[in-house]
């Protein structure tokens, strides 16, 4: 991709102008205009040092583009305020006067000369920054933009209401979408749960929904039984290998078996399985797919117990929350108290924080040798959801809820706090470290365990509740996924989730460009944020698709094949993962390695830049060669010199 | 200013904080035209206004700057400052918005941002972007990083003195411009009006405003900034270094008897994040967090919290409920504990933040056909599947303004109202202007 | 300029997300500093081999300041990369008997008006006491 032309030399032609600005005072209250101007003249290169009161008034662009369109000057200095504020001006002036926009360079010597000092120090300091300026615009060369054709395909890797909603977006927006799901079913865990915290929409009308559009929209196109076996390429030009296959092991035996009992068809919605869009494929298939973007949407799993963690295994009567939901949804009976397996539970006990807000030193390691440091976010709200359910459905069953900190944070979040607390749900606090101990009970009441706790809201009393059973709130852990990190060289983070760029301000994109993550493969989120995350994602994705085309910036690096010799330093320095690469190339009529950048994934940092032996590589616009002119300028005091002049 | 009749967009964003300019970005991106409309003389929001963010503790105007570069600078992003919000309705395929443009007095044309007036006027006020803890003048830059830099009149101080008319370089000053009300038209609308902090002056319990040394969770951002009134944190009751500071949680939230039932959201996250930077302006200080939960929810939130207990933040459990002045500036707190012994304790602090509770930057009323939540934020109707959905259709909404948000979750929602509203445009026949 | 005393030119690189706007706030806010400092965009510093900041002294710039983004810069691990780089500056300085205080590596942030004021007046003293590059 690189281009075959030596960029080294000034061009001989080079005319710069430089437009000094008075800023009404603001710089030459404390500049000599007049003399920068002077000094300018004298700069190798410069033909022409004008100045004004304002030059960013149209009058005065009027005059920058008069000097360009005469052919006076080919290269602009500007010498006015911060860059910040006005460089972006005078570039859109060159491109009015049919002049390329990157022929330019900004002086600032307003916020960083005027301002700041004062005297024929402030005059001498802007007369050496103006010429260094001049320097640099002699070596500048007109830039393109670069242009990424973009395949105006998205696909999307999940199933799950992330996949769905971010697959739903992108085809309303009009663009083609491939969502890729590993199981038979759409829906993800949602298709777990039967009414959502804290508002109580209930599961199926939310997958339903979503179902519903995303099978009959004629952009999207959905397959089930689908993992990404191999990934290339890169922003706007991904290729992706799809294996279509029946699922191997008996993994989805369960949520089939319950579909063929439920009498439902292909496409409809059933409880804690999903909706099956087709029929599990027979053989082998194996397909590539072309992609402009990619959504990431692969989602969570609940955190299973260890063995004995809260006498999860070791009693019957410790459950998971997605254990009782299903466990509640099958409930009989209409009585005050509820039954489940039929057995009568007079008292349950509700524990918050299992596998998540571990604290290194404090708590026992899990089994893959790790801590789930974060907080889960969305446990409190549906355990306190489910304790409201119970106390309104069973008056009679008692509920105790253990707790660290309640975070109900969320919008109607704090109401089902308040509502439990309304209902008679009693509530314990303890502290990390101080787990509740979840035991047999070894008193001949009729409830089978006990639970003991030092609780911070009684100052610390030893308490015993015994119960009938024992729910254990656990959080969210991101599903396995190494294989299509590894692929797609996506970075992950400590808490193991898929990490964005920045975690502020870019919080669905990845240090690979193109690639965007949605919901809960990337954190916690409950349905409402991981359908947020969707849209912003799909945003993203929409932003590359539309258009079909990407342009991006030319500062990008550039290697000089006059000069490589492919040492490969560059290579091994550069921070962005196939920016460069050593290539075979035909020079002269020999196959050489030679370094070879990938403008679309190059950042321009100039990393490469600096180990290069040869000076072979620069970031264009930015180059070694021009920082030294500049320098050199700053240093040098010949133009600053009385000459007699002709 | 020139006589604005009649505008016509696309896509009209109503606030210009973070979630409004992200919103506008993401619509700009996919080549819509876009109009974001700011009540403030200049866009960035709350967030500008920070010293630096939890949980990455980036400094706050570093990562908002570019953002309002990049809207300022996006050739299909029109910015719209201090202008008042009338009416917006639905007629037909439009929206219309009737709008306020408020006098600066001065030029935005001509005005190039020098200062010169600021320097000359001789009236001092205390500045509201500084927590009223430093000064500005009559005529000034709203604050260092202000979009657009550009000055404007502050009419109930001003004395008339015109020495800022005689020192404009470019005849900017007009103390003759007027209110000037013009039309917006546009196919959808994003809602990102955001939060405004509950006023301390109806706060018995913490001394209506009137304890120096009790100060906001805003005024302490100042406090913390690079650029804030005091380059260090001092307490404003002698400008003495405070030896222990406390924050108090929950100040107005989670508390019927406030009028403000829900959990304010960021407080927690951001008094954590105070404490943390306390500890590296002032070493020495006491630090302590007195609370009910600890919500730190979010990613890397909790490794953040347990970060400041190992930093030797004190948390401590229990409600505060009463606060008064104590010995030569000090602050007495009574509260309810919830550790050790219980009961009411009282102990002093130097200094005391209030984690005061979020309230909605704006609330529809009569002058559109939102309505809002039991909370008085914009009230969404699908708020799982499709969280930015509002009542009226095409209009949608992001980030503080449905209920209080960091600032993370505030650009996620941007992105997806940003993404309802492309489609609401193409499902239209809107076509991107190329 | 302050004519008797030696003021010897101290070059800043300064980034165009961090430093550089920053240096634009110390100007906005008239805090004035030393002016024989010359700053320069950059992209990143990183871009800069060992050679460049030698040739530098070489040509008579008495002091560098590198005011990077630090860990916050834009292009992850690139701090890492250029302090590596930095480190091996150091011992080259010292071959050719500069003193390595000469060259320092920082982080300002866009509002650190201080820590620039602060950071450009330090090398403006260490270059008036030590005199021009290679004296020492
Ligand atoms: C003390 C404090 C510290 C914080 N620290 C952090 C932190 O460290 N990290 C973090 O993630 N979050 C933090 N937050 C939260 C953060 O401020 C918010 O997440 C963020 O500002 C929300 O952005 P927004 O755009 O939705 O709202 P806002 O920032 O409030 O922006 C809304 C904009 O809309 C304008 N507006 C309002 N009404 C109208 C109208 N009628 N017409 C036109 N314009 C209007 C406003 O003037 C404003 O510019 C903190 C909050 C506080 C109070």
């Amino acid at each position: 991709m690189a281009k075959k032309k030596k960029k080294t030399e000034p061009a001989p032609e080079a005319k710069v102008g430089v437009y000094v600005c008075h800023c009404g005072g603001n710089i030459s209250d404390a500049v000599e205009v007049d003399q920068v101007c002077q000094h300018a003249r004298r700069v190798p290169g410069v033909v022409v040092a004008r100045d004004n009161m304002f030059l960013c008034s149209d009058p005065c662009q009027e005059m920058i583009i008069e000097d360009l369109k005469s052919g006076l000057v080919d290269r602009v200095v500007v010498a006015s305020c911060s860059p910040s504020l006005h460089e972006a001006t005078f570039r859109r002036a060159l491109a009015r006067a049919g002049a390329n926009p990157y022929v330019y360079e900004h002086a600032n010597l307003r916020e960083q000369v005027s301002w700041v000092h004062h005297g024929a120090a402030a005059t001498e300091k802007a007369s050496r920054l103006v010429a260094a300026a001049a320097a640099k615009a002699r070596l500048l060369r007109p830039l393109e933009s670069i242009r990424v054709e973009v395949q105006r395909q998205a696909v999307v890797i999940g199933g799950g209401v992330a996949g769905l909603k971010a697959a739903l977006e992108l085809g309303e927006r009009g663009l083609a979408v491939v969502l890729v799901e590993k199981s038979p079913f759409l829906g993800g865990q949602v298709a777990q749960l039967q009414r959502l915290a804290p508002f109580g929409e209930t599961a199926a009308e939310v997958i339903s929904e979503l179902t519903g559009a995303v099978l009959k929209h004629p952009a999207i196109t959905v397959h089930t039984c689908a993992e990404v076996e191999d990934f290339a390429g890169y922003i706007g030009n991904f290729k992706i290998k799809v294996v279509r296959q029946s699922p191997a092991g008996a993994v989805y035996a369960d949520r089939l078996a319950r579909l063929s009992r439920s009498g439902r068809g292909l496409g409809e919605y059933v409880p804690f399985v999903g909706v099956m869009p087709a029929a599990i494929p027979e053989g082998r298939e194996e397909f590539d797919l072309e992609a402009g973007a990619i959504v990431l949407a692969t989602g969570f799993r609940p955190y299973q117990p260890r063995a004995g963690e809260y006498g999860y295994r070791d009693f019957p009567e410790v459950v998971t929350l997605p254990e009782l939901i299903r466990q509640l949804a099958a409930a009989e009976g209409a009585g005050d108290t509820l039954v489940l397996n039929g057995r009568l539970i007079r008292q349950a006990a509700l524990i918050h924080c299992v596998g998540s807000r571990q604290i290194p030193g404090v708590h026992a390691e899990n089994e893959g040798g790790y801590l789930n440091e974060y907080c889960s976010r969305t446990c409190c709200s549906a355990t306190l959801y489910a304790a409201n359910q119970i106390r309104e459905q069973y008056p009679k069953t008692r509920i105790f809820d253990f707790y660290r900190d309640i975070r109900t944070y969320g919008r109607g979040q704090e109401e089902l706090y308040t509502e439990a607390a309304r209902n008679g749900t009693l509530f314990f606090r303890f502290e990390a470290g101080e787990e509740p101990q979840v035991s047999r009970n070894p008193h001949r009441t009729s409830n089978p365990l006990l639970v003991k706790v030092r609780d911070v809201l009684t100052f610390g009393e030893e308490l015993e509740v015994p119960v009938d059973l024992v729910v254990l709130a656990v959080g969210q852990e991101p599903n396995d996924i190494a294989h299509l990190v590894e692929n797609l060289k996506i970075p992950v983070g400590a808490d193991r989730f898929l990490q964005e760029v920045h975690p502020k301000l870019r919080p669905v994109e990845v240090s690979v460009a193109g690639i965007l993550l949605a919901g809960t493969c990337q954190a916690p989120f409950d349905v409402g944020e991981t359908c947020a995350a969707a849209g912003a994602a799909a945003v993203k994705a929409a932003a590359i698709l539309t258009r079909g085309y990407v342009e991006l910036d030319p500062f990008v690096a550039e290697v000089d094949l006059s000069r490589c010799v492919g040492t490969g330093a560059c290579v091994e320095a550069c921070l962005a993962e196939g920016a460069l690469a050593l290539v075979n190339l035909e020079v002269e009529g020999q196959m050489v390695r030679r370094a070879q950048v990938n403008p679309a994934l190059c950042l321009g940092c100039g990393a490469c830049v600096a180990v290069c032996p040869e000076n072979a590589i620069n970031v264009q616009g930015w180059t070694l060669k021009q920082y030294e002119a500049m320098v050199d300028m700053i240093v040098s005091d010949e133009y600053l010199e009385e000459r007699a002049e002709g | 200013m020139g006589v604005q009749q009649n505008l016509k967009f696309d896509a009209l964003v109503l606030g210009g904080g973070i979630a409004g300019l992200e919103a506008a970005l993401n619509l700009a991106e996919q080549d819509f035209s876009v109009a974001v409309v700011e009540k403030d003389a200049s866009i960035g929001g709350k967030m500008i206004r920070l010293s630096k963010v939890f949980p990455t503790l980036d400094c706050s105007s570093c990562i908002t700057t570019p953002k309002m570069a990049a809207a300022a600078h996006h050739p299909k992003v029109t910015l719209l400052t201090y202008c008042e919000l009338q009416s917006l309705e639905r007629r037909g395929d439009e929206l219309v918005a009737l709008i306020t443009q408020k006098p600066r007095y001065v030029d935005l044309e001509k005005c190039i941002g020098c200062r010169q007036c600021e320097y000359q006027c001789p009236v001092l006020v205390p500045d509201a972007e500084q927590g009223g803890l430093a000064a500005r003048k009559a005529i000034y830059i709203p604050f260092s990083n202000a979009i657009p830099q550009k000055a404007l009149i502050d009419p109930e101080n001003c004395i008339l003195c015109g020495r800022c008319e005689k020192v404009c370089p470019t005849q900017a000053v007009d103390f003759f411009q007027k209110v000037e009300d013009f039309t917006l038209t546009a196919a959808t609308a994003v809602i990102a009006t955001g939060f405004e902090m509950m006023p301390l002056e109806d706060k018995v319990q913490y001394g209506q405003g009137q304890i120096p040394d009790v100060i906001t969770a805003l005024q302490m951002e100042r406090l913390l900034a690079p650029h804030g009134p005091y380059n260090r944190v001092l307490r404003p009751y002698d400008g003495k270094e405070p030896d222990s500071v406390a924050f108090i949680q929950c100040a107005g939230s989670r508390d019927q008897s406030m009028g403000v039932p829900y959990c304010s959201r960021v407080c927690c996250m951001y008094a954590i994040k105070q404490a943390m930077l306390l500890s590296g302006s002032l070493p020495l200080a006491d630090l302590t967090v007195y609370y009910l939960d600890i919500r730190a929810f979010g990613k890397g939130y909790e490794q953040f919290f347990q970060n400041a207990q190992a930093m030797g933040v004190n948390f401590v459990k229990g409600k505060v409920a009463y606060v008064e002045p104590g010995e030569g500036g000090a602050v007495r707190l009574r509260y309810e504990s919830q550790e050790a012994e219980g009961g009411v304790q009282v102990v002093e602090h130097d200094l005391v933040v209030l984690s005061l509770g979020l309230l909605p930057g704006w609330t529809p009323g009569a002058s559109c056909a939102l309505s809002t939540g039991a909370d008085n934020f914009i009230k969404t109707v699908k708020p799982k599947l499709a969280p930015a959905l509002t009542e009226l259709s095409g209009v949608f909404v992001a980030g503080a303004a449905s209920g209080p948000k960091d600032i993370v979750d505030s650009i996620v929602e941007a992105g997806a109202a940003a993404m309802e509203a492309c489609r609401y445009l193409a499902a239209r026949g809107f076509k991107a202007a190329g | 300029m302050e004519a008797e005393k030696y003021a010897g030119k101290i070059l800043i690189l300064a980034t165009e997300t961090c430093a550089y706007p920053g240096a634009d706030a110390v100007g906005q806010g008239h805090q004035s500093y030393p002016a024989n400092t010359y700053l320069l965009r950059v992209k990143d510093p990183v871009l800069f081999p060992e050679k460049f900041y030698l040739d530098c002294f070489a040509k008579g710039v008495a002091g560098i300041i590198i005011m990077s983004c630090g860990v916050e810069s834009p292009y992850p691990g690139s701090y890492e990369a250029l302090a590596r780089r930095i480190d091996r500056v150091y011992p080259l300085m010292k071959a050719k008997g500069l003193d390595i205080r000469r060259l320092r590596l920082t982080a300002i942030c866009t509002v650190c008006t201080r820590a620039f004021v602060n950071e450009v007046r330090q090398m403006h003293d260490l270059v008036s006491e030590l005199g021009p590059p290679g004296r020492e």
